[in-house]
């Protein structure tokens, strides 16, 4: 198919999301306050150590998603620091409850594999 | 959820949706922006940056569909696109959208006419209440009148009838009709109108009870006007009613002459309403049986238990089962027949035998669904075949714009469109033009439908078929048109998702094996095939259509004028008839112009017959001997008819001034009679007599033998038929006999041989009324137009085939010039290589004229077993033709060659002025 890579320069160093991460990591970074969509990937960049790499093109669907089911809200802003506007997206009460839940069970999921991975090696 | 509510929402979903687009969009641009920012900070140049925040983020557009997936709605989201998309390609290509929806609307709207016909005639209900209760009495329409024992039970005599009615309680109204509609003479009482013809039917006085329907003015016949020597009542027609007396409140209750019998317009029937059978020019009159016994005094049919002249229709009360009830009226028919017809012992085993059926009349008793039924299949096959070589050309040409516009879909795929996306889009547009195609059909439909019942029903006066497409008609269109879209646009829809991104642009155009595709060849094929199988049907039906009318009916249509006649009997004493014959013989021979007059009781394709048991003098028993055979004919004629309607006299005389009532009484038989019933002996000098009292075997004298000619039915041989002079009665025993043999002397039909083709209209309407001032003309019509008439269902089916024939033909010419053009054009580049490297230009003339004409002689070659087959399947509609006559299969490969080489020579001679240099430099 004809989907281009989403960078050009795919050290192999970096590594791609894993499926369904995605979701988890913009929930928890909007912990911290709300942000736009930008943001959100420049801040899953640098918290990895630029290890993980965000497709700018999933990022945007996943926003919408989690917008949809009602975990997120969105709303235009004025940026503090630039004279224009961002559609920021911030956490609502459910989005909480479901980044508790998510965590919980990738903590469950990531001690398993490094069980089975630990007695492997 | 009211309309305007349903738009209101419809127009705030779609608010909503454009601010979210515009939100997406928006969101997009600023992520976009700051990323290249941020790389023009880190050094970049600005169209460095820009490109590069481009790629992090990829295809916009495959985002913005992702994105739009997670809204969800989106169905109708890219429907919306999609057609949009799809009518922007149309507007680009005015010449190709127009080319297609012709060609649709003309398949489409030949299909949806011929089923509203179908509707109309064979599927919808009659226009009274509850119709799916109805049932009639047996199916075997044989017109007008018999005797007891039929094989399959449904004409009944009025006290069987009323046996019936009063026995049968499983039905809540049994009502009994005239099998026939007649022409009476029709006038204001007192008032010195002229009479007009006016058709009656004769009912049970619950007939219209049984059906249902309310009078629209007036009252509608009741029992009490139907009980003997009531005063005779009459229902007009709303049409009748509308027609010839402006919708005249005053016209319930106003005294008519029928005939000369008084008759009160008691009532109008509902608008609408046509009667218990669907037929061209319907009832204008219903009056009870009773006035029947008025109107014909001894020779009334009602009057005799044994005359069969009514058909029976009822109303089955809820919950019964028709076999039972059929089970019960066969114990009181056979209970019936056996008590009063003194049957034999033979006639007894046929009576027990004979079949005794209740079947649905939710659709009355069918006349034209008889006439009709088949030929209307037929021609739906046609119409479909037509549609098929429709899509076939449109499929073609979607298919040459789909390769021009490889390129494009090629950029699209790299853009990331998705498979299954263009799939949706193509087959978007191809709906979207079938239905565009289909609207335009519906216009095509609208006239088509009229003029297919001009052709059906030449010379009726009305016919109540509504030509508008009902609602199941138009639903039929509707389906037909998305179902079309689906079967032309597949092909191209699945090679459009075939496209790879890199291929087109690699190729340039310049590959050799690129000619037209092998689906563009397919579908030349099948369309050559179909096209074969259309002409070849429009041929065979056109040859025997030909062979029909100019065969050799035994009589001479030329310079002939037919009158269907109302004499006003009140004195049909055989002395006054006599003179009154004489009279009006002499009278009319002195018109100018007229050669020869005769009368009889019918003349040939008057729609009358008149079969009877003979008895011959030699031959035991009674003819036929046994029941399923063909009774032989029977007319009464003036002297001169033969000469008169040009039936030739092949031995012995014919009947002429001698034969009076006192004179010896005579006979003149066809050729049929003579073989069949004296195969080894000389008819002339032999006797026979009517009906089977072996009595009578001496009665009349054969005296001469004309050719065959026929009477009813075009297609069979004729059949054996006496004819005796009117007035030369006998004396007979039986009631049944005498009335028959008085209402046979009764002369409806007058016969003119003119000197030429002359107009004597005028001179004989005043003639007639010269001799008999009640006299009335009921029609008068040329004797060749009547038989032209006779073959007006063949008529349709051959001259719509040829049509549709024609037409596939210039479809077929039409896509294989459209593909040739196309591959000569992809080829310019190609052909100049050729050229430039010597090819002389004859060669790729004919390269190009065998790459076009290859899948022709393929469809040609498939298109022959097929076209036998279809031919095999109407066999039993031809006359005279075989059904794989090989001239007719030669002219229709030598169209079908010769159209297709006038198709693919254009374009190909195109190729000579190829100039190698400029064709190269052109890519």
């Amino acid at each position: 198919m004809a989907k281009p890579p989403a960078s050009s320069s795919s050290s192999p160093d970096r590594l791609e999301l894993l499926q369904g991460t995605l979701d988890m990591l913009i929930l928890r970074t909007l912990v911290f306050g709300p942000a736009h969509g930008h943001q959100v990937a420049a801040h899953i960049q640098r918290t990895s150590a630029e290890v993980l790499q965000v497709e700018h093109g999933s990022l945007y669907p996943a926003l919408h998603r989690l917008e949809r089911k009602g975990w997120i809200a969105a709303s235009w802003e004025t940026a503090k620091d630039r004279n224009r506007q961002f559609k920021y997206y911030r956490l609502t009460a459910a989005g909480r409850r479901q980044l508790v839940a998510e965590e919980s069970k990738w903590q469950q999921l990531a001690a398993a594999i490094a069980r089975v991975m630990g007695t492997a090696s | 959820m009211s309309v305007r509510e349903a738009v209101a929402r419809w127009r705030g979903w779609l608010a909503r949706r454009r601010d979210r687009e515009q939100d997406l969009e928006r969101e997009l641009r600023a992520h976009l922006d700051l990323e290249a920012e941020e790389r023009e900070a880190a050094g970049a140049s600005p169209e460095e940056a820009r490109q590069a925040a481009l790629r992090v983020l990829g295809s916009p557009v495959l985002v913005k569909e992702r994105v739009r997936e997670s809204w969800g709605w989106t169905w109708l989201d890219r429907l919306q696109q999609d057609l949009r998309l799809a009518l922007r390609q149309l507007r680009r290509s005015p010449g190709f959208t127009a080319a297609a929806i012709v060609t649709l609307a003309l398949g489409l709207g030949a299909n949806t006419a011929i089923f509203t016909l179908i509707n109309r005639v064979l599927l919808s209900p009659l226009p009274v209440s509850r119709p799916s209760e109805l049932y009639s009495l047996g199916d075997n329409r044989n017109c007008c009148v018999a005797t007891g024992i039929q094989d399959n039970f449904t004409l009944v005599s009025s006290t069987v009838y009323e046996q019936l009615r009063d026995h049968t309680p499983e039905f809540s109204q049994l009502a009994a009709f005239e099998s026939q509609v007649n022409l009476y003479s029709f006038r204001r009482s007192g008032a010195a109108a002229a009479p007009e013809p006016a058709r009656g039917e004769f009912v049970s006085g619950n007939y219209f009870a049984m059906f249902g329907v309310r009078p629209a003015a007036g009252r509608l016949l009741a029992a009490a006007d139907d009980r003997a020597g009531a005063p005779p009542a009459a229902v007009m027609s709303y049409r009748c009613w509308a027609e010839r007396y402006a919708r005249d409140p005053a016209v319930v209750g106003r005294s008519f002459a029928l005939e000369g019998l008084p008759v009160t317009v008691v009532g109008v029937a509902p608008p609408g309403f046509f009667g218990d059978t669907l037929r061209t020019d319907p009832p204008d009159l219903w009056l009870p049986t009773a006035a029947e016994l008025q109107l014909h005094g001894e020779a009334s049919l009602r009057r005799h238990p044994e005359e069969f002249w009514l058909y029976v229709v009822g109303r089955l009360r809820p919950g019964m089962r028709p076999a039972p009830v059929a089970a019960h009226i066969a114990t009181q028919v056979r209970q019936w027949l056996f008590a009063h017809a003194a049957p034999t012992a033979r006639e007894r085993a046929e009576i027990a035998r004979m079949g005794v059926e209740l079947h649905p009349a939710a659709g009355g008793v069918g006349l034209l669904r008889d006439t009709y039924g088949a030929g209307l299949g037929v021609l739906m096959a046609v119409s479909g075949l037509l549609l098929l070589i429709g899509c076939a050309n449109v499929a073609n040409l979607l298919l040459a714009r789909a390769t021009a516009a490889r390129q494009q879909t090629a950029v699209r795929v790299a853009l990331g469109a998705g498979r299954g996306r263009l799939i949706r889009q193509t087959l978007t547009e191809g709906v979207l033009l079938a239905l565009l195609g289909g609207a335009a059909g519906l216009a095509v439909a609208l006239a088509a439908t009229r003029l297919m019942l001009a052709l059906a029903f030449r010379g009726a006066g009305y016919v109540p078929i509504d030509p508008n497409p009902s609602l199941p008609a138009l639903a039929f269109g509707f389906a037909l048109a998305l179902l079309t879209g689906v079967v032309f646009s597949a092909t191209p829809a699945w090679l459009a998702s075939r496209v790879h991104p890199a291929e087109p642009l690699r190729g340039a155009g310049r590959s050799t094996r690129e000619g037209a595709a092998l689906p563009q060849r397919s579908l030349l094929v099948v369309q050559a095939a179909l096209s074969l199988v259309l002409l070849v049907g429009a041929g065979l039906l056109r040859e025997s259509l030909g062979r029909l009318e100019n065969q050799r009916f035994g009589f001479e249509t030329r310079n002939r004028l037919m009158l269907d006649v109302d004499l006003t009997l009140g004195d049909s004493t055989p002395e006054r008839l006599r003179a009154l014959y004489q009279a009006l013989t002499r009278r009319l021979t002195r018109i100018p112009g007229v050669a020869s007059a005769s009368l009889a009781l019918y003349s040939p394709f008057e729609g009358v017959n008149w079969s009877d048991a003979i008895c011959i003098e030699g031959i035991p028993g009674r003819i036929p001997a046994r029941d399923n055979e063909r009774a032989p004919s029977i007319d009464r004629v003036s002297p001169h008819y033969f000469e008169t309607v040009g039936t030739r006299l092949l031995r012995g005389r014919a009947i002429d001034e001698r034969d009076t009532p006192a004179s010896h009484h005579v006979a003149v038989i066809n050729e049929t009679f003579a073989r069949k019933y004296f195969p080894n002996r000389d008819p002339l000098g032999r006797h026979m007599g009517l009906g089977s009292d072996p009595r009578h075997a001496t009665d009349y004298e054969i005296v001469g033998i004309v050719e065959d000619a026929k009477y009813t039915n075009a297609r069979v041989p004729a059949w054996a038929t006496e004819f005796i002079p009117l007035l030369q009665d006998q004396v007979y025993d039986e009631p049944v006999m005498i009335n028959m043999q008085t209402r046979s002397n009764v002369v409806r039909s007058i016969q003119l041989r003119l000197a030429g083709p002359l107009d004597v209209q005028a001179a004989v309407r005043h003639a007639l009324a010269e001799i008999d001032p009640d006299a009335s003309v009921l029609g008068a019509v040329s004797f060749d137009e009547r038989v032209r008439r006779a073959f007006n269902a063949d008529r349709l089916i051959a001259r719509l085939t040829e049509l549709y024939g024609l037409l596939a033909l210039v479809l077929a010419s039409v896509g294989l010039y459209g593909v040739t053009a196309y591959t000569v054009a992809r080829r310019t580049a190609e052909i100049g290589i050729r050229v430039a490297l010597g090819a002389a230009p004859w060669n790729v003339v004919l390269m190009v004229l065998r790459g076009a004409l290859a899948p022709i002689a393929l469809g040609l070659a498939i298109g022959i077993p097929a076209a036998l087959a279809a031919g095999w399947a109407l066999a039993s509609r031809l006359f005279g033709v075989e059904p794989y006559e090989p001239h007719i299969f030669l002219v229709a490969l030598l169209a079908l060659a010769g159209a297709a080489f006038a198709a693919a020579v254009v374009p190909a001679l195109r190729t000579t002025v190829i100039d190698p240099i400029r064709a190269l430099r052109a890519e």
